[in-house]
C-alpha cells in the first residue's frame, strides 16, 4: 500500500514536471455512460477537473448557470438531444471556449465537418491516456490569441508586433466574425477553413487505421 | 485459500482472451485507471457496460422488428453499441457491429439479421468469460494481502 502511495505521488509530481495545467475544468458530454466513465477517470488521471453530462440540454445549462468556469468542453459528435456540432456553433455564438468532439467515426467527411463547425480537435473512440494529456494545449493556445488580438487592436499601429502573430491575430478576428456570422449556415469559405485548420497544431489526433 | 494459484489463473484467463481476440488494448488502459480511490473500477466499468449495452441490444432488436428496411435507424443504434465497446476494448464484440453495420450500407437486411446474432453471442460469451474473470480476481484478493482470516473460534 505504502508502494502505491509513492507511485500515486509521483505521477503527481511528474504532472507539475511535465506542466500539465492541474485543474483544468473540463465539461465532457456523451450519452454513453461507459465511455463517459472512462473518460472521466483518463480527465483525473491527468489530475483535470472533470465534469460529467450525459446530454445537450444539461451540458448547456452548465455551461450558461457559470456556476463552474469550464476552460475546455469535450462533447461526443452524436446524441439523441443535439448534436455535438450544434453544441459546439451555439458554444461559439455564447461563450468562447474551445471544444473538442468525439465520436467512433474517423471518416474524413465527418472530421472535417468537425473542423468546419470550428472544433479544435477530433478524438477518435477509445480514447488514449496521451489523448487527454495534450487538451490543455487547446486552451493555452486561445488564451494567447485572445492575447495577441488585443496586443495588436490596442496597438494598431505598432510596426514591433510580429507579422507572424499579427497573422494569427487575424486568423482568430476572422474566426470570431465567422462564428458570429454565420447562424445555421454550416458552410464555411475555403479561407476560414483553412484559418481554422491552421489553428489545429497540426496533431489532429484521429486514426485512419480502422 | 491459494491467493497465488487464484491469481495466477486470473492471469491466464485474461492473457487468452486477448490471444483470442476478445479482447484488446483498451481493456489493459481501463485496467490501468484502477487506483487506490478506484480500486474496482474495471469491474465497474465493465459491469456497467454489460448493464447498458443489454439495453442498446434491445433497442436494435426492437429497431429491427418495428422498422423492417430502416437501415439508418438501425444502424445509428449500432454506432451507441460500437462505442461502448469501444470504451471497454470488446474487440470481437466490435467486430461483429462493424459485419452488422457494413450490411446496412449495403441494405442486407438478412446479412444485418445473421450479423446482430453473431453481436448477441459475442456479447453473452464475453459477459461469461469476465465475470469469470472477475470473480477469480475477487477470490484471490488485492495483490499484497497477506491477512488471514481466523475463521476458528
Amino acid at each position: 500500500m505504502g508502494m502505491m502511495e509513492e507511485n500515486q505521488r509521483e505521477r503527481m509530481e511528474d504532472a507539475t514536471v511535465d506542466q500539465f495545467p492541474e485543474g483544468l475544468r473540463v465539461l465532457a458530454v456523451d450519452d454513453d455512460c461507459v465511455c463517459l466513465k472512462v473518460l472521466e477517470a483518463l480527465l483525473r488521471r491527468c489530475i483535470y477537473h472533470p465534469t460529467m453530462a450525459m446530454d445537450a440540454k444539461t451540458a448547456l445549462k452548465m455551461l450558461r448557470t457559470m456556476k463552474v468556469k469550464f476552460d475546455l468542453v469535450i462533447t461526443d459528435v452524436r446524441m439523441p438531444d443535439m448534436d455535438g456540432f450544434k453544441i459546439r456553433e451555439l458554444i461559439g455564438l455564447e461563450m468562447d471556449m474551445p471544444v473538442i468532439m468525439l465520436s467512433v467515426d474517423c471518416y474524413k467527411k465527418v472530421v472535417l465537418n468537425g473542423i468546419n463547425h470550428g472544433a479544435c480537435d477530433y478524438l477518435v473512440k477509445p480514447v488514449y491516456t496521451n489523448d487527454i494529456k495534450n487538451i490543455w494545449q487547446h486552451v493555452e493556445s486561445r488564451r494567447r490569441s485572445q492575447a495577441i488580438s488585443h496586443m495588436s487592436r490596442d496597438n494598431a499601429n505598432d510596426e514591433r508586433v510580429h507579422p507572424g502573430s499579427l497573422a494569427m491575430s487575424k486568423d482568430s478576428k476572422n474566426k470570431r466574425n465567422d462564428e458570429y456570422d454565420s447562424n445555421k449556415n454550416t458552410e464555411s469559405t475555403h479561407s476560414s477553413t483553412t484559418q481554422k485548420i491552421q489553428g489545429w497544431h497540426g496533431q489532429l489526433s484521429f486514426k485512419t487505421s480502422f | 485459500m491459494d491467493y497465488a494459484n487464484l491469481r495466477r489463473q486470473a492471469a491466464s484467463l485474461k492473457r487468452s482472451l486477448f490471444d483470442q481476440g476478445y479482447l484488446d488494448e483498451q481493456f489493459c488502459q481501463v485496467e490501468d485507471l484502477q487506483d487506490e480511490a478506484s480500486p474496482n473500477f474495471a469491474e465497474e466499468v465493465v459491469s456497467l457496460f454489460f448493464k447498458d449495452s443489454a439495453r442498446l441490444v434491445t433497442n436494435i432488436e426492437q429497431a429491427m422488428e418495428k422498422y423492417p428496411k430502416d437501415f439508418n435507424r438501425w444502424d445509428a443504434h449500432m454506432q451507441q453499441l460500437r462505442g461502448s465497446c469501444f470504451s471497454i476494448g470488446a474487440s470481437k464484440m466490435n467486430n461483429e457491429c462493424t459485419s452488422f453495420r457494413n450490411s446496412c450500407r449495403e441494405e442486407n437486411a438478412e446479412g444485418c439479421r445473421r450479423s446482430f446474432q453473431k453481436v448477441k453471442r459475442e456479447h453473452a460469451v464475453l459477459r461469461q468469460k469476465l465475470e469469470s474473470y472477475f470473480q477469480l480476481l475477487r477470490q484471490a484478493g488485492p495483490a499484497r494481502t497477506t491477512a488471514v482470516r481466523s475463521g476458528g473460534k
